[in-house]
């Protein structure tokens, strides 16, 4: 079973309180809904396998609390993370404009620059729409990130996004490799020729 | 079918392929090699290379193995890479057109390649097979085993129709010697060698040589058709006497004499030890002559090198010069392979105490815990600082037996600690602010070079930790290797925790949390540092009340039992956290946020048990939250004073996040997790209440998440439209944590609560973590710092010298160290090789510092001298040969040949004073002296186009190449023959 597991990913959750990100992440893992779910305490944790094109990998997500006083704490679980998901509630502004500010938050306390980033717009099968898919996929693309839209409640999209992350991120080697196969610097050409008289032959 | 039936019928003719003795099996097999080479058809290229083409070009070489009986031999191809084929359309082989190794034979384009295969500088050709023995196979030296292969040479370039030239390699290897033969149609071409250890005086100029080349050719042609000649004369310079290498190695020792202080001990040492470049060689080349016009015999030669029309200069560089950085990082790095703890290198007395302090770390800590009246900070001098550590020391060792010389540990520390040098002269701790600012960051520093540290997970190049590592490689290097490490490790760590016990701030660290994109031992001493601001603030607290209020001290031990903690999350606390990182975090230690309490205070709101608070009285109001009342009072809604999270390491916090990960995705596993987190809501809700007397939970869900606060607009009964606001569906789940914690939660300030983070806890175990560390441990952790410094040492240095090649590499050795550095197992293999590339670069920017003071120009000269000048000396690091512009009378040329005459006067006559030396440059060339030694290596080439074997053959292309050398003397001659009616 555990075998034929390519690699164990980190992955993040974060966003501003009440998005929708432990509903996300329930959804994923146990594929269940809790419209009452309690407000998450500092950091939660949950662990699945999946398998993106053929390859295994599991996946350790860490749920983060949206509160800003937990944002104190939260940050020193951001270390070592390969993949990060920002969610934000497609009915609420304000989750969308805090963006930037998780954004830096990230690029604070990842200790690595080169993590996959996904944005998440969460609660699709609401009604009251207060941003519309266009400005999601303009934040992204001006990011450099996924863009998807979900619902935990529906399911909408929700596996997709995950899988997606996971591509993402095995394509990029040197992400979750641990060991680097990175060519040695070259100082010197190496010697052209060889042979018998050592290719290099001056007269002395 | 019809082909089938054809060859029954032919049954009767028998073609025998099969090879009968091993001699054809070997010429079959050559012939296969040949045609599985596609080496076998009439190229006919008629394009001769151009001009330096051998040199530019890449050259490639394909090889296999090939047997003779049970003897093995390698076949070789090298082969000159062309671009394209540019005469693809013009395919149609002509007849006549001579095999491309023959016409090579004459082109002028490529002679004296600087780096070539010996072959191509012998016969100036661009493609060509050899035969040599195997690698573990004896030489042919029998001359019937020789012409043996030769023949089979002979055998399967005329079967396979192969026109490339092929040699095969007899006598012993060193001697180089080939015999080859390349065929065309109607024409065959004899590659002959002859090598011996001695020049034979008849042929020791180039009249003799002449007279072999053309006896050899045996034309009886009359007139002869002039013979085409060039040569090349090489002069080697060793003796750099007058320019001798500019750089001394550091005087280590006035490290000490200088100023207190030791400004030395920033700085890493830089460059050659020796002189980098060992030799230099002069070609001086004649590239077309032709007879008659020089003389050259064994009275009198025209071939006087200032005069020759080209020269060109090669430098041979030392292997290995010793190299200070290199050195450094080399013993540095070797040092963090070693074993011994620092009690087998200082021995057991010194140790001792320091154990038995740390083997019962939580008798320690009671200890330390307990309240203790601390020294008035005001009384202290930093100053004492080193002072009292050493004091430490010496009670158990003899200043005579200390690793470490006393005058340069002196230096050493206050290199590290500067402040406490500073304090000494004004005298006034209290001034001392923040120890993050060393005060001389400019605005360079802030430049890319600054934050390398992010990139090599190391430090900031003005931190208390890079300036560490910097000491403990110069310690390890000069001032008693491992053991001295050890000893200046250990009053390091004394340091350190004097600096904690009396409340000074450890100098040169960024303040706040651990950064975690530093190396850890940059997280720890911060991490101490914090434990040191904390202890600092709860002191400066308890001295305003021990001053306002003259109150008694109480021992606090009954109120705390009588407290009613939250059980079940002490207890799952309690459960988990034995020995664990979040120690900080529990209930378990008795230390509050501040020590004092008074007792009416306390009892006062836990007996109204929150619930009627109206008489309660508020307490540690930071400020009133975005003009909010209470929902059941017009009190203004307060945000607490708050206890700040606990800082972290990153090991802590690995140690941390695995615990918590271990409690598994279960729902109970969430559940306990949230109980082990809910510390931090505990307190802040506590200080709420402390803070907001009569609160409710809704009052702090509106601070701490007001998303969780539902506001509605409703109409109530009289018509009038009022704002409802309630709790969240998920904070009214009954029993949730939120609810629970604020059922829990006590009135009590941050001030009064217990510490979420035990900065003494903390604080001890970064002491013990670092008093642990073994001298490989400490190289280790600061190994980052190290290859930060380093490579910052090489990039001032390339800046100065400017060479482009090393630039390249400096900039690809921060990516490969970043990719090196960062994971938590680190390759030692490839560290290892990495140190040795930027010892490459260090040796490359000495070269180029020796060429330059060697080539330097004299002020008085034109400027545009010494661009040309520069430019020259540059591309003597980058290319195998350089050609000197204006050969003997250019500016270069000039001062070779100046180098070559201050050798010559050196190694021939007494030193002689300089103003002699210009003397005799304005006299001319009068002197006996030579300017010049007599050549290390004479290279003459022959060649000429002339019909044979008889007069009335075809003109076809003659050449002999031969070296004189000290040693060795060698004809390579290629005689072409028209084998059309012989």
């Amino acid at each position: 079973m555990e075998e034929d597991i390519l690699t164990t990913l980190k992955i993040l959750i974060i966003g501003e309180s009440g998005v929708g990100k432990s509903s996300l992440l329930l959804r994923f893992t146990d594929d269940t809904f809790d419209p009452e779910q309690s407000a998450t305490i500092g950091v939660d944790f949950k662990v699945k396998t999946i398998s993106v094109d053929g390859n295994k990998a599991k996946l350790a997500i860490w749920d983060t609390a949206g509160q800003e006083r937990f944002r104190t704490l939260t940050p020193s679980y951001y270390r070592g993370a390969q993949g990060v998901i920002l969610v934000y509630d497609v009915t609420r502004r304000e989750t969308f404009t805090k963006l930037d500010n998780w954004l830096n938050e990230l690029e604070t306390y990842c200790t690595r620059n080169d993590l996959v980033k996904m944005l998440v717009g969460n609660k699709i099968d609401k009604e009251n729409h207060e941003l519309d898919r266009a400005e999601g996929l303009k934040f992204a693309r001006k990011h450099s990130m996924l863009f998807i839209e979900a619902s935990a409640k529906t399911r909408d999209g929700v596996q997709c996004a995950f899988e997606e992350l996971v591509e993402k991120i095995i394509q990029t080697p040197g992400l979750w490799q641990s060991e680097n196969h990175g060519r040695a610097v070259q100082l010197t050409d190496e010697d052209a020729g060889g042979g018998s008289c050592g290719g290099y032959c001056s007269l002395v | 079918m019809a082909a089938d039936s054809d060859l029954e019928s032919e049954v009767f003719e028998i073609t025998d392929f099969t090879t009968a003795s091993e001699w054809e099996r070997f010429v079959s097999r050559v012939e296969e090699v040949l045609n599985d080479w596609k080496l076998t058809g009439n190229s006919a290229r008629t394009l001769s290379p151009e001009k330096g083409q051998y040199t530019s070009g890449t050259w490639g070489e394909k090889s296999q193995d090939i047997n003779f009986a049970d003897f093995k031999f390698y076949i070789t191809h090298y082969f000159l890479k062309e671009e394209c084929d540019q005469d693809e359309g013009t395919d149609s082989p002509k007849e006549d057109v001579l095999p491309l190794g023959i016409q090579d034979l004459l082109c002028m384009n490529n002679d004296f390649p600087p780096r070539a295969h010996c072959l191509v500088r012998w016969y100036g050709l661009r493609e060509f097979v050899i035969i040599s023995p195997g690698t573990n196979c004896e030489a042919i030296i029998s001359e019937s085993k020789c012409n043996l292969l030769l023949s089979s040479v002979s055998i399967s370039l005329a079967n396979s129709g192969c026109q490339v030239p092929m040699f095969v390699q007899i006598q012993q290897k060193w001697r180089r010697m080939y015999a080859g033969e390349c065929q065309g149609p109607g024409v065959r071409t004899d590659f002959e060698i002859v090598q011996l250890r001695k020049v034979p005086s008849q042929y020791n100029h180039l009249s003799g040589l002449l007279d072999i080349f053309k006896s050899k050719i045996g034309c009886t042609l009359f007139p002869l058709p002039p013979v085409n000649i060039a040569i090349r004369f090489t002069y080697i310079l060793q003796d750099w006497q007058q320019y001798s290498w500019p750089q001394q190695p550091p005087d280590f020792d006035t490290l000490l004499g200088g100023e207190v202080g030791g400004v030395e001990f920033g700085k890493l040492p830089f460059g050659a030890c020796e002189e980098p470049i060992s030799e230099l060689h002069l070609a001086t080349t004649w590239p077309h002559l032709t007879e008659g016009i020089v003389v050259d015999n064994d009275v009198y030669s025209d071939l006087d090198p200032l005069q020759a029309p080209h020269w060109s200069v090669r430098v041979k560089t030392a292997e290995n010069p010793q190299c200070l950085l290199g050195d450094f990082l080399t013993e540095f790095f070797k040092l963090g392979c070693r074993k011994e703890s620092t009690e087998e290198l200082l021995g057991r007395g010194l140790t001792e105490e320091e154990g038995k302090d740390n083997s019962d770390i939580s008798s320690a800590l009671s200890k330390l815990t307990e309240p203790t009246a601390t020294v008035p900070i005001t009384k202290l001098y930093v100053s004492n600082m080193v002072h009292t550590a050493r004091k430490h020391i010496r009670r158990h060792r003899r200043i005579d037996e200390s690793p470490l010389n006393t005058d340069v540990l002196n230096s050493v520390l206050l290199y590290l600690f500067p402040d406490a040098a500073v304090e000494k002269s004004s005298e006034n701790v209290k001034s001392k602010t923040a120890p993050s600012n060393s005060g001389e960051t400019t605005e360079q520093d802030k430049n890319s070079d600054y934050n390398l540290f992010l990139q090599l997970k190391s430090a900031p190049s003005d931190s208390l930790t890079y300036r560490l590592a910097l000491c403990v490689c110069l310690v390890n290097y000069n001032y008693g290797g491992m053991r001295a490490v050890a000893h200046l490790w250990q009053e390091f760590v004394l340091e350190l925790r004097y600096r904690w016990e009396n409340n000074h701030l450890i100098y040169g660290l960024t303040g706040g949390p651990p950064d975690l994109r530093c190396c850890l031992l940059h997280q720890k001493l911060q991490m101490l540092n914090c434990c040191i601001e904390r202890k600092r603030a709860r002191d400066e607290v308890r001295k305003t009340l021990e001053g306002s209020k003259d109150r008694e001290r109480r021992v606090s031990g009954g109120s705390q039992n009588s407290r009613q903690a939250p059980e079940s999350t002490a207890a799952a606390t309690r459960e988990l956290s034995q020995g664990k990182s979040w120690d900080s975090w529990s209930d378990s230690e008795d230390e509050f946020f501040e020590c004092l309490s008074d007792q009416g205070e306390i009892e006062a709101p836990q007996t109204e048990g929150g619930k009627d608070v109206s008489k309660g009285k508020a307490e540690g109001r930071l400020h009133p939250h975005n003009n909010m009342t209470l929902l059941n009072s017009t009190e203004p809604l307060y945000v607490p004073v708050t206890q700040e999270p606990a800082p972290m390491t990153e090991d802590l916090l690995e140690e941390q996040s695995e615990v918590l990960a271990k409690l598994g995705t279960s729902a109970e596993g969430t559940h306990l997790r949230a109980r082990m987190q809910s510390a931090c809501l505990l307190s802040d809700m506590e200080s709420f209440k402390a803070a907001n007397p009569g609160c409710v939970l809704e009052d702090f869900v509106r601070w701490y998440s007001p998303r969780d606060y539902v506001e509605e607009e409703v109409v109530d009964e009289k018509g009038n439209t009022v704002v409802k606001g309630e709790l969240s569906p998920r904070m009214k789940i009954p029993g949730n944590m939120w609810v629970e914690a604020w059922e829990t939660a006590r009135v009590t300030p941050a001030r009064r609560q217990r510490r979420l983070f035990d900065d003494t806890k903390e604080a001890e175990k970064v002491l013990h973590y670092l008093a642990m560390q073994k001298p490989a441990d400490v190289a280790s952790h600061l190994l980052p710092c190290m290859i930060h410094a380093a490579i910052l040492k090489l990039k001032e240095e390339e800046s100065v010298e400017d060479i482009p090649s090393v630039k390249k590499s400096i900039q690809q050795a921060v990516s490969q160290a970043s990719k090196l550095l960062h994971p938590p197992n680190r390759d030692y293999k490839k560290l290892e090789d990495f140190m040795n590339q930027l010892m490459v670069m260090e040796i490359s920017i000495t070269r180029a510092r020796s060429l330059k003071a060697k080539f330097s120009v004299s002020e008085d000269e034109k400027g545009e001298d010494a661009d040309e000048l520069e430019k020259f000396v540059s591309s003597l690091l980058e290319e195998p040969e350089v050609a000197v512009i204006g050969a003997g009378q250019g500016p270069a040329g000039s001062i070779i040949h100046r180098l070559f005459i201050n050798s010559q006067r050196a190694a021939l006559l007494a030193p002689m004073d300089d103003d002699l030396v210009s003397d005799r440059k304005l006299t001319g060339r009068s002197s006996k002296v030579a300017d010049f030694p007599p050549p290390a290596g004479r290279e003459i080439l022959l060649r000429t186009c002339v019909p044979r074997p008889a007069p009335y053959s075809k003109a076809l292309p003659q050449r002999l190449f031969c070296v004189l050398m000290k040693d060795e003397f060698r004809l390579a001659g290629a005689f072409s023959t028209d084998t059309s009616f012989f």
